[in-house]
């Protein structure tokens, strides 16, 4: 099966953990550099127990989480809390060109692995973390979940109803997109500045610094003083209505329109051209002023729609319209399958799976997924390849607990 | 004031970065011309046949420091323009319609053709390949289609969105490192590459486990909410808005404990109840009567206190609280503030600094340069022009003939 070669040449030492700092290392590896996960059967990455699992599958490989995360990456058993192993894992890190963590502050400090230590070996790495505050600061030790920094972000607070508690997004966002985002740009740029100049050195993202910037227009406005960022539903003031109405069979459409024509164009699909008649709605400023009205009209009037039907009518009518896609819907999404975005990988033990690689194709193309690996799958490759230990040794240090 | 090239020492100095994007990929550009890019945003004079759909805080966020010309791409000169600027460019970063670029020589063909050496983003809805690609889309219509709108709201209402355009975010952030990996790639092959980014896909990575879920068990992952789904996990209100724990569930028994016994040694009317054995089991705390019970003991002890209390005292005792933000309490916010993430931005059409988040990473060696002012529409235009060799005569001319 062939790899990927844009970022071939690239060997990635990769302490990462379950959510952000996975999906960093998953696009390194899915785009073609050599991304070895360093874990241990003592303490597994906490993604490989978590669900999903197909029933009847048990066990530290059978984790869908886990493997739709890892994809085209190389497992490295090493068992840390051994001195044998931190003199492996140095060695390892000198031979890499990035090292990422995820970890607490502190944790690769123990193990003789900080950025001083590393680069005194290999003053050409780019070492990569990604603490929750920071690892300085008065909270830099404080605890939490991806959760967490989506509360303290403000993304929590502005997202849902005015008149009912904040909802947040309803999932671990920061791990999803703007963390391990923020995380690559750096990353990369690093890299390119490296290749032109040899210069390595050190990236620590935030957590909580990265996501605070995905809700930097609110920093701004609340800085301006004329109004306070608050949550707003999915009402917006360049469109209205701009909402999710429901459809037959417990389907959900979200609509939005910013011009009048728009407006005129979903009453009339609507069946409801009397509707552009009234001058509670003649223009957005109207529509605006009138939205609980305007809503409830059109909500009354969804119900019986056949969610497809009127999507493809309101954009036909160029309406901005979608389904609100379920994870069954993106599964089956004509686009994403179109454009090849899932990927179906045979995984030795979880079987036929969907995988997603980058959401971006180059010169028209997709990289081939490989499954996640089992745990410590490739120990003994990368002992022969990279540390030049003969099959004897590896059994020795295998039987020892150092690699295992 | 004359804005200077970019050249403060980044990782990315010396790049050239075109920003032709409408909303949709605004903030790759940004990220790079932080990070040392030189990027010039093309703007038409007039909307190009459709309303702008960005507020002034999206323009001050999303195009801070960017240098601005106007090109009314409509016009030969101004196409011709454009062709010499990406003569000299590294990247260039675009949301074309794509009818609209095909039938301009602006498709990726064409600029592959023209431009060997550059570095195509294109960064469209659904991907460049969409039949109808020129039905106009929203951030609810883009969310909706890829999958985390259908996880975030509440159980009995309707599906509701996450604040602050996060496709724009989410299509942009992965433009910007489809961008950085071609870059590297150029650096090998001395050719450039097309990246096509979908903000669909940008969105679909935000969807958590739900995908795997429904490929291996068949169930359909439903909205949350806001309500506990245990006692001492969930959003609890308190003296000046709400707070998120985590106490009990995910290895952290211990912090359970440390919240009773923090409430028994209060006083807190009730709290010795939570002492009894069957509390110590998921099980009990999971049932109704127990969220309802929790939540009226230690809505007592959290009703008279604030947030930032909670969050302290909490965290003293191991206790993974935290605050929900307002945006006025990430602005206070103390860790924050040592770190001395915010900066002030002078921006010279405003009467007083605006607050700005700091970069969203924090690189050792070349460092991303706090955000700079946004510039008004077309500032640039002479100085710009004056570097292909445009002199004013000539800028003269192409004004007179509305090109500029």
């Amino acid at each position: 099966m062939s790899v990927s070669p844009y970022l071939s040449g690239l060997r990635v030492l990769d302490f990462c953990w379950v959510g952000a700092g996975a999906f960093v290392t998953k696009m390194l590896a899915d785009l073609g550099a050599d991304v070895i996960k360093v874990e241990s059967h003592s303490r597994p990455d906490n993604l490989r127990v978590s669900p999903p699992r197909r029933p009847g599958t048990s066990g530290l490989e059978a984790s869908g989480y886990f493997a739709s995360r890892n994809s085209n990456k190389r497992s490295f058993a090493l068992d840390m809390r051994q001195p044998r192993a931190r003199e492996i894992a140095h060695r390892l890190a000198a031979e890499s060109s990035v090292l990422t963590s995820n970890f607490r502050p502190g944790v690769l400090e123990r193990w003789g692995l900080s950025y001083e230590d590393v680069r005194r070996d290999n003053p050409r790495i780019i070492y990569l973390t990604m603490p929750m505050q920071g690892a300085s600061g008065p909270h830099s030790s404080f605890i939490g979940f991806g959760s967490t920094i989506a509360s303290l972000a403000g993304l929590m607070h502005l997202s849902g109803l005015p008149d009912r508690p904040p909802v947040g997004t309803g999932t671990h966002y920061p791990d999803h997109v703007p963390n391990p985002g923020h995380a690559l740009v750096a990353l990369l740029s690093a890299l390119y500045h490296r290749e032109r100049t040899g210069e390595g050195q050190a990236i620590e993202v935030s957590q909580l610094e990265s996501t605070v910037n995905v809700i930097g227009p609110a920093i701004l406005e609340q800085s301006l003083g004329e109004s306070v960022p608050s949550r707003n539903g999915n009402r917006s003031a360049t469109a209205s209505p701009r909402g999710v109405f429901p459809c037959r069979d417990e389907d959900w459409v979200a609509i939005a329109c910013r011009t009048d024509e728009q407006w005129c164009s979903l009453a009339d699909v609507l069946g409801h051209p009397e509707w552009t008649d009234d001058v509670r709605f003649s223009s957005l400023e109207a529509r605006k002023r009138n939205e609980d009205a305007l809503e409830a009209l059109v909500r009354d009037a969804t119900p019986t729609c056949d969610r497809a039907t009127l999507v493809r009518l309101l954009r036909a009518r160029g309406v901005a319209a979608a389904p609100v896609s379920s994870s069954r819907d993106v599964l089956e999404d004509e686009d994403l399958n179109d454009r090849g975005y899932w990927q179906r990988v045979q995984h030795p033990v979880i079987g036929d799976m969907a995988v997603a690689g980058p959401p971006f194709r180059i010169d028209g193309e997709r990289p081939v997924l490989r499954p996640a690996p089992l745990l410590g799958e490739h120990t003994h490759a990368i002992a022969r390849e990279l540390l030049g230990l003969d099959d004897e040794e590896i059994e020795r240090l295998v039987a020892e607990g150092v690699l295992a | 004031m004359i804005n200077e090239p970019n050249d403060g020492g980044g990782p990315l100095s010396g790049l050239r970065v075109i920003d032709a994007t409408d909303t949709l990929g605004a903030y790759a550009s940004r990220l790079l011309g932080d990070l040392g890019a030189d990027v010039v945003r093309v703007e038409p004079p007039r909307p190009r046949g459709k309303p702008r759909a960005e507020t002034n805080l999206h323009r001050m966020f999303m195009h801070a420091g960017k240098r601005s010309v106007t090109l009314d791409l409509e016009h030969d000169a101004a196409a011709g323009i454009l062709h010499r600027l990406l003569d000299g460019a590294d990247t260039l970063v675009e949301s074309f319609d794509p009818a609209w670029a095909d039938a301009r020589q602006l498709d990726p063909e064409s600029l592959a053709h023209e431009h060997p050496r550059l570095v195509h983003v294109s960064v469209t809805p659904r991907g460049r390949t969409r039949t109808d690609a020129a039905a106009p889309e929203d951030d609810l219509t883009l969310l909706a289609s890829g999958g985390l709108l259908h996880l975030g709201g509440y159980p009995d209402a309707e599906p509701v969105a996450a604040y602050g355009e996060q496709s724009t975010m989410a299509a942009s952030l992965f433009a910007a490192v489809g961008a950085l990996v071609a870059l590297l790639d150029r650096e090998v092959t001395g050719r450039g590459r097309w990246i096509d980014v979908s903000a669909q896909e940008c969105v679909a990575q935000a969807v958590e486990d739900s995908v795997a879920t429904y490929d291996l068990t068949g169930h359909v992952r439903q909205r949350l909410g806001s309500d506990p789904r245990e006692a001492g996990s969930g959003i609890y209100p308190c003296a000046d808005g709400y707070v998120t724990m985590v106490a009990g569930r995910l290895g952290t028994a211990k912090a359970w404990k440390a919240l009773v016994a923090w409430m028994v040694e209060e006083g807190v009317e009730g709290a010795e109840e939570l002492t009894a054995p069957e509390w110590s089991s998921l099980s009990h705390r999971q049932k109704p009567e127990s969220i309802e019970r929790f939540g009226e003991i230690f809505g007592r002890f959290i009703a008279p206190r604030t947030r930032l209390e909670m969050y302290r005292d909490a965290q003293r005792r191991g206790i993974a609280l935290s605050p929900v933000n307002d945006v006025a309490a990430i602005l206070a916010d103390p860790q924050l503030a040592a770190r001395a993430f915010f900066v002030e931005v002078d921006d010279p059409e405003l009467d007083h600094p605006l607050t700005f988040p700091g970069p969203p990473y924090r690189l050792s060696a070349t460092p991303a340069q706090p955000a700079r002012p946004v510039r008004p529409v077309g500032a640039d235009l002479e100085q710009v022009l004056g570097e292909l060799g445009i002199e004013r005569d000539e800028l003269a001319a192409l004004q007179r003939a509305g090109a500029v």
